[in-house]
Formats: structure tokens, C-alpha cells, sequence
């Protein structure tokens, strides 16, 4: 099922056999100001962190999710830098979507469940050699308590499955070329080819209607047994 | 109505007609059924019931006369006693059966099977000394009968007719006569079509060049090929193969090459195009 883009599309749509990213996604963490016990205030604002395979740094290409009454979208990236091999920490988180908005009015139902796709050329930097994702939703109603995205895949760019069993001669399509200069004598190519279309149809229906059944006309019933015939 | 059912003796049974006897119950001296009870109990219902169908299915231009040559059917196929009668009443049911496979074309599938179905129940029923079932006499009879009404060639009839005819002692099974019924009825088509085909080759000079016959009569059977038949992509490749442009360039081609030239008469397109055709008939062993 191809979720809907909130943009209207491009060019470059995601080919049907790239297969989501593999990637740990968290749940939600509501932040939190003050004692964690005992603070019962909901902040509004909640951070879901996607963590990748660390020696797979992933150039995205796609990030889709469904929505689930999360009015405001901040992505963060970690990258990894050629230069940063070697070097455990410092690594810089960027922001690639700031305050994103997935739902027009946050108290009312628009956008609230809605499937949403972000592509790489909407996002503010580059996202290649990603390491880590992290997505800060924000709801500012108090409306919906309970606000999240679900769903969510990472797709990387440029994955391209050929396709195997590509008959060779549908590749090597030769362009439609009428011959300019037919010879008089040529009779119309059109009639001839719905003509010989409906004989090729006829013979193909009598190719197809085999009947399985015999009649057994040279069926021997038993009696040149090989046993039996060395007794003679 | 259940009330009104009373028991009354059952009348002699009717000879020589082939209707159901009507056995009715109910009190004796009053007839209290109603007229649909009648018609039920007559096998009038079922019997207008199948005409209607047959009708539907065959979708004649003439409605009445179809009708009428229907029931006249219907009658005459009761039984009559007399050994004398029984040559004639074969050739009856072999008209019989003959009607039933013209009445739907070959591309109605549901409709043409079930006439052929009941062609060989019509043919199967024989007399009463001998074994129902069709037999191969009957069968190659049939099939020399449905070959005659179309215009194809002697040679192209007997050709076919040798990979599906049957011994007349062997005894018939129906997916072999279905089959060949099938196969002579398109090969009828398949040769009127070749005659279309060869009408516009040959531009109304009556004569058609014969290197522009062998181009396209190559190019179908390069279509028709020896590949698997179960794959879809066949029907894609064979599309293209037999499209306008490749056509006309096979016979463009075709014209410029310097050969004499001579022209193929329709006997010998028609001989060649069905042999096409009857290569892919499957012999019946």
C-alpha cells in the first residue's frame, strides 16, 4: 500500500522493490520538566529515537510513517562524517525538518491519522551516511492525550532490483519504423496484420483446446507382457 | 393446495408420444387443479423453459421459424418401432446433431459446449438392439457432414479429417468428439479467413504476388512458434511480431528481392495457410 506524499509528487518516487531500512525504533518519550515521579504535567512534546545498525550508515531516501494526532514534526540526523572514522563521539546532530506541520488545526481531527512520506529533497541538509534519527513530535492541544507516529520506515536510496526474468526480446523493442517508400505492390499493412492476427487467434484456440483423452487405439492390454512373450 | 390433493386412478399410459404421461391425483369427477399444475404435470414448463434457452443461447435472426424447426425436431425424435426405420432415423439424428453444433458459434464457449453435448447424447441414443454410444462411423460421418457446408477445399478437409478421425468400431468418448467437432468447425472459419487474407494480398488483380504470400505466411508461422504455450508473454510477442510495421517491412522486404516474378493462386495460399493451422491440430491416438 503506497501511502500518500503530503507534497504533490515529483519525479523521484520510491521503486516498488526497496525495502525499509532495518532500524530499532523506540517509543515515544514524553519530555519532561522537573521530578519525573511526581510531575504529572503533560508537556506536549515527545521524542521518538531511531537507532540504526552502527556500522551501516544509511543515505536516506525516504521517511514514511502514519500519523497518530502528533501536530508538529522536528527530525534531527546524526551523520557520519569520512573524517569522524576512528572517533567515537562528537558527533553532531543536524536538523533536517523543523516544525513541520501534520496537522493544520492540532484540536481538531484533520491530519490525525493520516500516512505521510518525506522525501529527501523536502529535508533542509543532506541526509546521507545517517546514523541516528531522532523525531520530536509536538502537540500543543490539549485535546488528544496521547500522540505518536506509527509505522515508521526508513527507505535508503538506490536500491534497484532488477528484474530477472525480463523476456530479452521485450528489451530489444526495435523502434516502429515504417518504411517510407513502400513498394506499390504492398498491399495495406493494417488489413493484412488484423487478418493474420484472427488466423494466428484460431490456431492458438485449437493449440489450447487439446483434449487430454485418448482413444487408446494402439493399447495392448497386458498380453505382450514381457514374461509372456519369452515363453514363446 | 395441500388439502385439495385427493387420490384418482392413473390413466392408461399414451403411446408413441413423447411427452410425460400426466398423473394425476385428485377426488374423483372433480378436477379442482389449477392450469399451472397442468402445464407442470404436462412437461409443457420444462419443455418451454428449454426452447426459451436454446433460443437465448442460439440468438437466430428468426425467431419463429427457429422455434417452429425446434419442436419439429422434438417430435420426430420420439421412438418408432420398425427395424426398417432405424437407417432412417440415424440419418435423422445425424441432421439433428449437425443442427445442434451450427446453432452457436465456437466463440460462445458455454453455449457451443453444451450443443455439442447434446449432439452426442442425440447421436448416443440408438436403437433399441444396440449399445448406446457413438461410434467412430457416426462420428467421421458427422464430422465430413459440418466440413461440407463451409467451402474449404477437399485436400484441406481430408487432411484434417486423417488426424481426427476415428476407426468406426472404436467407441467415442465425448473430449474426443468435442475436440473434433471444434476443429473442423474452426478450420471452417480458418479457411475463410485465409480467403479474406489472400483478397486483400493479392489487390482485387486475382492473383497475389507470391514472394508477399511467403512473407506473410512466414511471419505467422514464425509467430506461432514452438514455444511454451502457457505463458502469457506469447500473446505480447506474437502481438508484436504480427503488428502492421513488421508485417510491412516482411513484405517490403520481400518485394525487393530479385526473383522472378510469379504469383501464388489461391488453392496453393489456401493449401499452405491451413497447413499452418492443421500442424497444431493434435492427432487423436
Amino acid at each position: 500500500m503506497e501511502p500518500p506524499a503530503p507534497n504533490p509528487g515529483h519525479g523521484a518516487g520510491r521503486p516498488m522493490a526497496t525495502r525499509p531500512a532495518p532500524c530499532t525504533v523506540r517509543s515515544p518519550v514524553a519530555l519532561q520538566v522537573g521530578d519525573v515521579k511526581t510531575d504529572l504535567a503533560r508537556p506536549g512534546v515527545a521524542v521518538i529515537d531511531v537507532a540504526l545498525p552502527p556500522a551501516q550508515p544509511l543515505d536516506l531516501q525516504e521517511i514514511v510513517f502514519k500519523n497518530s494526532y502528533t501536530a508538529f514534526l522536528t527530525v534531527r540526523v546524526q551523520r557520519r562524517h569520512p573524517c569522524d572514522v576512528g572517533r567515537a563521539s562528537a558527533r553532531k546532530w543536524v536538523t533536517c525538518l523543523w516544525n513541520h506541520c501534520l496537522m493544520p488545526s492540532p484540536h481538531t481531527e484533520a491530519g490525525s491519522q493520516d500516512y505521510f512520506s518525506l522525501f529527501r529533497h523536502q529535508l533542509l541538509c543532506d541526509v546521507d551516511q545517517v546514523t541516528a534519527v531522532r523525531l520530536i513530535l509536538r502537540q500543543p492541544s490539549p485535546v488528544w492525550l496521547h500522540f505518536t507516529l506509527e509505522e515508521l520506515r526508513l527507505y535508503p536510496r538506490g536500491q534497484q532490483s532488477l528484474q530477472t526474468d525480463f523476456p530479452s526480446w521485450l528489451s530489444h523493442l526495435a523502434p516502429q519504423q515504417q518504411p517510407e517508400n513502400l513498394h506499390g505492390g504492398v498491399p495495406d499493412p493494417e488489413k493484412v496484420s488484423t487478418e493474420v492476427q484472427q488466423l494466428w487467434v484460431l490456431t492458438e484456440m485449437i493449440r489450447a483446446n487439446q483434449t487430454a483423452a485418448r482413444i487408446g487405439r494402439f493399447d495392448v492390454d497386458g498380453c505382450y507382457d514381457i514374461n509372456l512373450l519369452s515363453y514363446t | 393446495m395441500a388439502a385439495c390433493e385427493k387420490r384418482r386412478s392413473a390413466p392408461a399410459p399414451a403411446t408413441g408420444s413423447g411427452l410425460v404421461e400426466p398423473v394425476r391425483a385428485g377426488v374423483g369427477g372433480r378436477e379442482p387443479e389449477s392450469e399451472a399444475e397442468f402445464l407442470l404435470q404436462a412437461g409443457v414448463t420444462s419443455m418451454v423453459r428449454e426452447a426459451l434457452l436454446k433460443v437465448l443461447e442460439a440468438r437466430p435472426e428468426e425467431p419463429v421459424s427457429f422455434l417452429a424447426s425446434y419442436f419439429e425436431k422434438l417430435v420426430l425424435s420420439g421412438p418408432q418401432g420398425g427395424a426398417a426405420a432405424d437407417r432412417h432415423r440415424q440419418q435423422q439424428r445425424l441432421v439433428r446433431a449437425l443442427w445442434y453444433v451450427r446453432l452457436a458459434h465456437h466463440s460462445h464457449r458455454t453455449a457451443f459446449h453444451n450443443n455439442v453435448s447434446m449432439a452426442y447424447e442425440c447421436l448416443s441414443a440408438r436403437g433399441r438392439r444396440k449399445k448406446p454410444g457413438v461410434n467412430g462411423r457416426i462420428y467421421s460421418e458427422l464430422l465430413r457432414k459440418i466440413c461440407q457446408d463451409g467451402e474449404a477445399p477437399e485436400e484441406v478437409v481430408s487432411s484434417l479429417l486423417t488426424k481426427i478421425q476415428c476407426r468406426d468400431h472404436e467407441a467415442v468418448p465425448f473430449d474426443v468428439f468435442r475436440y473434433g467437432v471444434l476443429s473442423c468447425v474452426v478450420l471452417l472459419e480458418f479457411v475463410a479467413k485465409a480467403d479474406t487474407l489472400y483478397d486483400i494480398l493479392d489487390d482485387g488483380s486475382g492473383m497475389a504476388d507470391k514472394r508477399v504470400c511467403h512473407a506473410v505466411l512466414g511471419t505467422l508461422e514464425d509467430a506461432l512458434g514452438a514455444s511454451d504455450f502457457s505463458v502469457p508473454i506469447r500473446y505480447l510477442e506474437a502481438g508484436s511480431k504480427l503488428g502492421p510495421d513488421c508485417l510491412a517491412l516482411a513484405m517490403d522486404k520481400a518485394l525487393l528481392e530479385r526473383k522472378i516474378c510469379s504469383s501464388m493462386n489461391r488453392e496453393e495460399f489456401l493449401k499452405k495457410a491451413t497447413a499452418l493451422f492443421i500442424a497444431k491440430v493434435k492427432p487423436i491416438d
